[in-house]
């Protein structure tokens, strides 16, 4: 019943339904099928046999058994060609370090100027400030030395004033005396 | 009080702890068992799930990759092609 060459029709699995050849028997109970099917060893309770018969050598190939199902069964087989998977497409981490390092580099060239020409003027101010203060403190202690010298003066001038009344009282004095 | 459309008894009651107490939950009742549509056997390989949860499921998951898959159980579908052949 199930030599090779018989067609039969497969009925469990997700090929149910769709006719096959038998192209080797391999033992009592599995065979090699092709036709519309996967090209699959088989259970002979997976089959169900019909009453037609191809001539298929035990080493044809998948293209014969297509010819043959055209020729004599009118069959027409789709060729399915294995999917092959795509490359998956991850996502590439660009890294924006480097362009963002250039630009570091080149804010930090500029904020690195600007920073010399702030501390510049800084040192420029406080040097300013400083000698300011310097002269401030001159200006100070002259003026206090200043106002030392004019108190100075004004006691002496004051002294001499005292000392001039009081010899002009003494001798008011002693003219009155006389 | 209950709200109207939670007076039916077509969902499930579920009581869920909370922290502050136990809160009665409302949720949507599971299908049943998906069954031969010839001997009535039940179906193998078909999920008894609700239909948000077989939205998120692929196709290959909701019933097995053969003629007649999910409709009918194997033995059936077998009898079913057998009857065809012949018939043809």
């Amino acid at each position: 019943m199930f030599d090779t060459g018989r067609v039969c029709v497969k009925i469990a699995g997700r090929d149910a339904g769709k006719t096959c050849v038998i192209i080797k028997k391999i033992d009592n109970v599995f065979v090699m099928i092709d036709g519309e099917t996967r090209r699959r060893k088989c259970n002979l309770k997976h089959l169900e046999p019909l009453d037609k018969t191809l001539n298929v050598n035990e080493d044809a190939s998948h293209k014969e058994v297509i010819t043959l199902f055209k020729e004599k069964l009118k069959i027409e087989i789709k060729e399915t060609k294995p999917k092959k998977a795509k490359p998956r497409q991850r996502k590439q981490h660009i890294k924006k370090e480097k362009p963002i390092k250039e630009t570091k580099k080149k804010s930090q060239q500029k904020t690195d100027s600007a920073k010399k020409t702030e501390v510049k003027a800084a040192k420029v101010e406080t040097k300013a400030k400083t000698t300011k203060k310097t002269e401030i403190k001159a200006d100070k202690k002259e003026t206090k030395e200043k106002g030392i010298e004019a108190a100075i003066t004004k006691e002496i001038k004051e002294s001499a004033k005292d000392k001039e009344s009081s010899a002009k009282k003494e001798t008011t004095k002693k003219a009155e005396k006389k | 009080m209950v709200s109207g459309r939670f007076k039916s008894r077509s969902k499930r009651r579920v009581m869920v702890k909370t922290p502050n107490g136990t809160k009665r939950v409302y949720k949507n009742r599971k299908p049943s068992k998906a069954t031969c549509g010839k001997c009535g056997a039940v179906l193998k390989g078909v999920p008894r799930a609700t239909k948000s949860e077989l939205a998120h499921m692929p196709k290959t998951a909701k019933r097995p990759e053969r003629p007649y898959g999910g409709v009918l159980c194997s033995k059936c579908m077998r009898l079913a092609i057998k009857e065809k052949i012949n018939k043809s």
